[in-house]
């Protein structure tokens, strides 16, 4: 299958006949990254699954009337974010507890997940990521696992530069003052 | 300034690789069950049917007349004698305004809690954004 650029998705998208092309280049395309971004808000690989797959269906419903004013990437990146951010919240209320620890349960659960491959190290990162506060964790993955540039982090989630900046490095400082704690 | 060799290395490259694995074939079935979902969706989905203008009337006739059974039977159910012992204790309705005030109580302690948080950080956030702006090194802000 020869794949498509994001313009051809978008145009495809628009022609009757064609927009089931479009959409299956663009899952083609984009689902690995989209799953990534959204398995480390989420942690467990059946949740990240669930998400991603929301993800695909929203797009898919509003993929025609998509105006290229922000890249494609951006799009799929914010609905991806948004849907995983009220994934979680969810979570939070089906469990009838607002108070409940989400991220301690996630914290914990992942030294038991058969899809985690991680070392100590990595584990003991993963663990202190999930004290950060959702959005800091966000932040903190997009630029130190994806290498994603602030300004494009910027249009993703709807938040200046500056403030992605401050908020990256205050994730790093806590996250280094808990490695040192362990 | 001397560097911490204590201190934990987030450069280190093994680190930047994220820890996590999928379930073998996991992207290449991806499409195939998000396919299947949406055909599923889309045919258990009922289509919207136009409400016809003789059906309108019906229906707008039969809610009044609805309307009216049900108010003229509240009305002959409290003024009838002897209805006061089918009303709810008032004792019991007053405990249940105090259970709903404590949720709302709770609720807005939550939010109070967050909000405080928060505007430390955005105090905070808003500084080092402001330095941030003006290009100043971060190392040298967190000094």
């Amino acid at each position: 299958m020869q794949e498509w650029d994001d313009r051809e998705i978008i145009e495809g998208s628009k022609i009757q006949g064609k927009e089931e092309i479009a959409f299956n280049q663009l899952v083609f395309k984009y689902q690995e990254r989209l799953y990534w971004h959204v398995r480390k808000i989420v942690i467990d690989h059946d949740d990240a699954d669930d998400v991603l797959q929301n993800s695909m269906i929203k797009i898919w419903r509003s993929l025609s009337s998509f105006r290229s004013e922000s890249g494609l990437y951006t799009w799929l990146y914010r609905i991806a974010t948004n849907e995983a951010l009220s994934f979680l919240k969810q979570k939070k209320k089906k469990a009838f507890a607002p108070w409940i620890d989400l991220e301690g349960q996630m914290s914990e659960s992942l030294e038991a997940d058969p899809w985690f491959n991680g070392d100590e190290i990595q584990l003991k990162l993963q663990q202190a990521i999930l004290k950060l506060p959702e959005k800091q964790r966000i932040v903190f993955n997009m630029k130190y696992f994806d290498q994603v540039k602030y300004e494009e982090m910027s249009e993703i989630l709807g938040t200046s530069v500056g403030a992605l900046k401050a908020s990256y490095h205050h994730a790093v400082k806590k996250i280094e003052s808990i490695l040192r704690k362990d | 300034m001397k560097k911490n060799h204590n201190k934990p290395d987030l450069q280190q490259e093994v680190l930047k690789n994220h820890p996590f694995g999928v379930p073998e074939g996991y992207f290449e079935s991806f499409s195939e069950r998000l396919q299947q979902r949406i055909r599923e969706e889309e045919s258990s989905s009922v289509p919207v049917r136009r409400i016809g203008k003789s059906t309108r009337w019906v229906a707008m006739a039969a809610a009044v007349l609805a309307a009216a059974l049900i108010t003229t039977s509240i009305i002959r159910f409290t003024s009838s004698p002897g209805s006061e012992g089918l009303y709810p204790d008032i004792a019991l309705l007053e405990q249940m305004q105090v259970l709903d005030d404590d949720r709302y109580l709770y609720e807005l302690l939550g939010e109070e809690e967050e909000v405080q948080l928060d505007e430390e950080e955005a105090f905070a956030s808003q500084a080092i954004e402001y330095l941030a702006i003006n290009d100043v090194e971060m190392d040298l802000i967190y000094e």
